[in-house]
């Protein structure tokens, strides 16, 4: 750990002569220096991806898939140089970007893809999730030259959080699930989708104190026994594009029926490619919150 | 098979069908039936599909194994270390990728097509090898599962659908409730034909020669076999996901029990199967409840152990 922090301070120093050109952010394994201004970026992470597009930042390469609605328009311009785990390094060699940005699929890229050009870590992972959207959204304003956009787009995402905490208060208790097939799996508070929990004080069917990010499997009777009062549902084969059993199809039964939110009609589809592949970027986050107002403002 | 061990695996297999109805996330009593519609319900919707599915599954999946040993004169393996389970996972990944909006019954029968063409293949290139070496069996076996598994997963990979695809390699019953697992009983007629033609399996087990000899249509007894196996298998990746370990243990360990006289053993390997299948779905109910564990990560634990064991302890003889 000390020598790490001796490279830093070292780099940190002799950085100073070439200040007009770099410039040091926040990413997700501490603060990197990069060139500032970069013009050619290749993006592996949607949601960065996501956020940069929110800031009216180009994208000069990225995945082979948009995955994303409001992403279409900017991912065709883009040319794909991979996939969300794998880099094509060919493509990237050809291209020469100025700056490589990864994230959670791709973070493991990292040190293959700075061979090629300065590589950033920009996951937005965990329980705070929300603060490190911002965060993000921050470093792109510093690092494009977009201060007063990124510091309106944060803005904007307070505000619409805001919102959707006042919705859901004192409406009952809800349950997240993702279904993936025939099968059901149930994500807590420690999840990868535990902010919504948390972020909007939302509070649990079933309490949890599972760190388990990848949801628990469960039977249809364990969420006959929660009883949420709102079913937040993601469908996994429609995140990844694939098309087979669809949630509605699979919650549709005897036991489910039971629970509050069926018989109410509180079950609310989110949108699985916002929330799943892209669930830090700023516009992902902001649909999702969407969803949920809409949702839980609908009269029952 | 002698009438205390006929009862006794009865009984126990009564038992744990009855364990089974009463665990759940849902806390309830025996006592409750009598005087609670609501747990009449709970057992109609949820607890007896399931219970039943498990039997189904234990049993067939058991049946098949002792077929797959028989057809390939081989102890050691079973349809999931013979490519059977991977070809029909294969089926169904090319139902998913060509044709998605396909009733179940159309994916179904396509994965047992591809079952029956997977372990045909297996069983001719199991024929070429030189009978004294047994062991040859099981790891050509294992190569060639996993040959058609890595096909799978490249092809899942390419989809996207990994995960998807997860669900048919690892079974478990949690999705399980009424209307959810019907076609499962196919599976089990599928069984019950195999346990009518039974003194026929147990004839084409000594080896081709010697059942043309005795007058059996070899051929058409190989393809029923073929057909036996490849559907139980498909059915149960379709509707379960693969369950490793009950095609290969249940049958040795009544092979060593009751010798190879598939007509008297055949019930006690369904039962057999059954009751493991069903104590390793209580124990993934339990472990970690409310939440659950895959039966197929369990008798993963458990299968392998009892491998072991049927390795190393000592054969018993028997006349």
């Amino acid at each position: 750990m000390r020598s790490l922090v001796q490279i830093a301070a070292a780099a940190v120093l002799f950085a100073v002569p070439a200040l007009a050109d770099t410039l040091t952010v926040e990413t997700a394994r501490g603060p990197a220096e990069v060139p500032a201004s970069p013009e050619k970026i290749a993006v592996f992470d949607l949601s960065a991806f996501d956020t940069l597009n929110a800031l009216g930042v180009s994208v000069a390469g990225s995945v082979d898939k948009a995955y994303l609605g409001h992403l279409k328009d900017a991912h065709e311009k883009a040319e794909v140089v991979g996939s969300l785990f794998e880099p094509d390094f060919e493509a990237i060699n050809a291209m020469q970007p100025d700056l490589i940005i990864v994230g959670s699929r791709s973070s493991e890229q990292l040190e293959p893809l700075s061979k090629f050009a300065p590589t950033i870590d920009m996951t937005v992972w965990g329980d705070d999730l929300l603060g490190l959207a911002k965060a993000r959204i921050e470093a792109y304003g510093k690092l494009f030259d977009r201060a007063d956009k990124a510091s309106a787009l944060s803005a904007e995402l307070d505000e619409k959080l805001a919102k959707a905490r006042e919705t859901v208060a004192g409406k009952g208790k809800a349950m997240i699930v993702m279904t993936n097939g025939p099968k059901v799996s149930a994500y807590g508070k420690g999840s990868r989708f535990g902010w919504l929990h948390q972020a909007l004080e939302l509070p649990e069917a079933v309490e949890t104190s599972s760190e388990n990010s990848h949801g628990e499997a469960v039977s249809f009777e364990f969420i006959r026994d929660a009883n949420p009062d709102w079913l937040l549902v993601i469908d996994r084969s429609v995140a990844i594009g694939a098309e087979g059993a669809r949630a509605d199809e699979t919650l549709d039964n005897a036991l489910v029926a039971e629970t509050t939110a069926w018989k109410n009609g509180q079950v609310i589809y989110l949108n699985a490619a916002d929330l799943y592949i892209a669930g830090g970027g700023a516009r992902s986050i902001m649909n999702t919150l969407d969803l949920l107002i809409e949702g839980f403002n609908k009269p029952s | 098979m002698s009438l205390p061990v006929r009862s006794a695996t009865l009984l126990a297999l009564l038992g744990l069908a009855a364990a089974s109805l009463f665990v759940g996330v849902i806390d309830m009593a025996p006592s409750q039936l009598l005087r609670d519609s609501e747990a009449l319900k709970l057992i109609a919707i949820s607890r007896l599909p399931r219970t039943l599915a498990v039997i189904l599954t234990g049993a067939s999946l058991a049946v098949a194994g002792v077929i797959m040993q028989m057809l390939a004169r081989n102890r050691f393996i079973e349809p999931t270390t013979a490519g059977t389970g991977q070809s029909a996972a294969l089926g169904i990944l090319l139902a998913t990728l060509y044709a998605p909006g396909a009733p179940l019954a159309l994916k179904m029968g396509l994965a047992s097509l591809t079952a029956l063409l997977g372990s045909g293949i297996f069983l001719l290139i199991v024929r070429r090898l030189p009978v004294t070496q047994p062991l040859l069996v099981p790891l050509v076996g294992l190569v060639y599962g996993a040959i058609i598994g890595a096909g799978v997963t490249f092809l899942a990979y390419r989809a996207d659908l990994l995960q998807y695809v997860s669900i048919w390699l690892n079974g478990e019953f949690s999705g399980v409730i009424a209307g959810r697992y019907e076609f499962l009983f196919v599976s089990g007629v599928a069984a019950v034909i195999a346990y009518l033609a039974a003194d026929r399996f147990s004839i084409l087990g000594l080896g081709r020669d010697a059942s043309i000899s005795l007058g059996l249509n070899y051929n058409q007894m190989l393809l029923l076999g073929l057909v036996v196996v490849s559907v139980i298998t498909a059915l149960t990746v379709v509707n379960i996901g693969m369950i490793p370990f009950v095609g290969l243990v249940v049958p040795n360990i009544a092979s060593r029990l009751l010798g190879d006289n598939l007509r008297s053993s055949l019930p006690f390997v369904a039962a057999s199967g059954a009751g493991l299948v069903l104590v390793c779905d209580i124990v993934g109910r339990i472990v970690r409840h409310p939440y659950e564990i895959p039966v197929g990560t369990v008798f993963g634990v458990v299968g392998a152990v009892i491998f072991l064991w049927l390795l190393y302890a000592k054969r018993p003889s028997h006349g």
